[in-house]
């Protein structure tokens, strides 16, 4: 058992942290501000790879596999949230689900584009009435000769306004449920039919378009079917799982920074004469947050080799998001409470910090969904099914 | 055109603490980088394999560790790396470096341009560019700020001359070194990064493959203790209205003997 990470990954590992520092850390206040990440930055990132990561070389990606990609979305999110909300959505689900059922074709035309940035990707499952609850999706798939003419809406969708091609669920056959009647499809952002509606103002990561997509009469070739016609929930499902790792690594840098910067300011910070480091109440909270930061670590490079070593990992993964974002949650309260009034003031980063954290306890499957995933797996394996 | 790049590998300064009282220096973080000069060598050599075409060549003196900086090296954009290493290179000096680096960059041959750093961040000695030209017998442009033609048979380049700039021309082959802040070295792009440590080699040569004789690589020179230089001290600050100030600042020199 060797738990050193491969030169690579440490190379790889700097010069992101050096990107972050140098390109994103300097306007992660702006982009907050400005509601929006520069198409430059976001430019950069895919010069470097960043927008293809896992993917294997001959698809245009990296070829740095899960590890390489949660190692990326670690040093991202440390910086900026925004951006690692843009780069998750666009490779964590809207490229994946192409990389993992597409067709060869559908890889060529929109895998290659995608994972060198050249094209932005998103990922549609929820509507109004259907979220955690995929099988209630309203959104409806007709087939036309050699089309399917889509209608229906989707909300909340991430990169909704930014991308330019969509990996979206619609049913095709309502007679046979979300097993069966329901197919993924890639819709391009410029076929007739398809636009955007309201895009929504958010409490964090408001750098990262959150927006509704609107389809009216719009026709996508049958080619662009993701996998098999009426098995499009198990392709979604499939990329969520995936997507939750790289969640869980992404929450992993941002407590790690909530931790450094409450270690760095508990030095400075001068309380009836001497720096709190040397209270015990701050002692206490920088110990807890360091060991569950540890575990958390342990935890999300552990599934990431299980993913590349071709094992079961939907378990593990949503053990990733689901303590994950909780530790995160309780990191950047922590950071908060010790940094005091500072911590509250929109001058210093924590507040951000705050404020981007929040969502990782609900998007891609909120903590009761996860609580859900793994509870009925561990269940299955003892011959109960559980259902939601 | 062939553009050989000699680079160091450094430990960063980033993860040590320095403690005066001590005279000791305390190492938190072991981590080796490549010197930040040298990448600027390296960032100029690649600059010109863009502009013009080149084939970049990474060469470096040290310990099996160093591997990583040349893997680095090729991630940026190196076609091919070549690592001295040898038990009997570990007491190098800039003397010995200079022989030992010479002999490989004769045995890669076929050189138009050799671009180095001014100075390594670790000893400060600044002497290889300079030695490494003497022993090639190659004109040299040293601090060069920007590089503005290769062609011809000839080198155009600038350098900081007094407070302003001077343009230099050498003809081929010559050996730049480039200024601290000449540019800004580009970040490796990441697939270049799997690649260079899963796909690309890099050539090992000993003291045996470059002909080298235990007598030629005696170092002149030898480190006999490390002190640290005396603290600046604080100086006055003088405030208050000018006549007084300058009164003030009179009776300070006096006292010190200046006036």
């Amino acid at each position: 058992m060797d738990f050193t990470f491969p030169k690579e990954y440490q190379l790889l590992r700097r010069m992101v942290r050096e990107f972050a520092q140098n390109e994103a850390a300097p306007i992660a206040r702006e982009i907050d501000e400005q509601k929006e990440v520069p198409r430059a930055l976001i430019d950069k990132a895919a010069q470097l790879g960043l927008l293809g990561v896992p993917f294997p070389q001959k698809y245009g990606g990296m070829g740095a596999g899960e590890t390489g990609y949660c190692i990326v979305m670690e040093e991202l999110n440390k910086v900026c949230g925004s951006l690692a909300v843009i780069i998750g959505g666009h490779i964590g689900i809207g490229a994946t689900a192409i990389y993992l059922d597409g067709s060869e074709e559908l890889k060529e035309k929109y895998l290659k584009p995608l994972a060198r940035g050249e094209l932005i990707g998103a990922f549609a499952l929820t509507e109004p009435g259907a979220g955690s609850d995929a099988g209630a999706i309203r959104t409806r798939a007709e087939r036309d000769r050699d089309d399917y003419i889509l209608n229906g809406s989707k909300i909340f969708i991430t990169n909704g306004k930014l991308s330019d091609v969509v990996s979206l669920l619609a049913v095709t056959d309502p007679s046979l449920g979300v097993r069966g009647g329901v197919t993924a499809f890639v819709v391009e952002k410029a076929f007739p039919g398809f636009s955007t509606g309201t895009e929504e103002d958010k409490m964090g990561i408001r750098g990262s378009d959150t927006t509704e997509l609107i389809l009216e009469n719009c026709r996508v070739p049958k080619e662009n079917v993701i996998g098999e016609v009426g098995l499009g929930f198990v392709t979604f499902m499939k990329t969520l799982d995936l997507g939750r790792l790289s969640l869980g690594a992404a929450c992993l840098g941002a407590a790690q920074l909530a931790l450094e910067a409450s270690v760095k300011w508990a030095k400075m910070r001068h309380l009836f004469g001497k720096p709190i480091a040397h209270k015990q109440s701050i002692q206490f909270m920088i110990a807890d947050m360091a060991t569950e930061i540890e575990a958390l670590r342990s935890l999300v490079y552990r599934t990431a080799w299980l993913v590349d070593t071709g094992q079961p990992f939907s378990r593990e993964a949503a053990m990733c998001k689901l303590y994950g974002s909780e530790v995160l949650h309780r990191c950047v309260d922590r950071a908060v409470q010790i940094h005091g009034g500072m911590g509250y003031m929109r001058d210093y980063f924590i507040e951000l910090m705050y404020r981007d954290a929040r969502i990782t306890e609900i998007f891609e499957g909120t903590s009761e969904i996860q609580r859900y995933v793994i509870a009925s797996d561990i269940f299955r394996q003892e011959g109960v099914r559980i259902l939601p | 055109m062939r553009i050989i790049v000699p680079i160091k590998q450094i430990l960063d300064p980033g993860g040590m603490t320095v403690n005066r009282r001590a005279e000791r220096i305390f190492i938190n973080r072991e981590e080796y980088i490549i010197n930040p000069n040298d990448k600027n060598a390296l960032e100029e050599a690649l600059t010109l394999k863009d502009r013009q075409g080149a084939e970049v060549v990474a060469v470096t003196l040290g310990p099996e560790r160093a591997d990583d900086a040349l893997r680095e090296a090729l991630a940026m954009g190196a076609d091919s790396a070549f690592l001295l290493t040898d038990v009997a290179f570990d007491k190098a000096d800039s003397s010995v470096a200079t022989t030992v680096l010479g002999k490989a960059i004769q045995k890669i041959g076929n050189y138009d341009l050799i671009i180095a750093g001014c100075q390594a961040a670790d000893t400060g000695a600044g002497q290889l560019g300079p030695r490494l030209a003497e022993y090639l017998g190659l004109p040299q442009i040293t601090e060069v700020r920007q590089v503005l033609a290769v062609g011809d048979g000839k080198v155009r380049a600038t350098r900081r001359q007094g407070k302003g700039y001077a343009e230099i021309e050498a003809s081929l082959p010559a050996l730049l070194t480039i200024a601290r802040d000449a540019n800004q070295p580009r970040y490796p792009p990441g697939a270049r990064i799997i690649n260079a440590y899963r796909e690309w080699a890099v050539t090992v040569w000993g003291a045996s493959d470059l002909g080298l004789e235990a007598a030629e690589l005696q170092p002149l020179t030898q480190e006999k203790r490390i002190s640290f230089p005396p603290e600046r001290e604080f100086g006055v600050k003088i405030t208050g209205a000018p006549e007084e100030a300058a009164r003030e600042l009179v009776q300070h020199l006096k006292a010190h003997r200046v006036i």
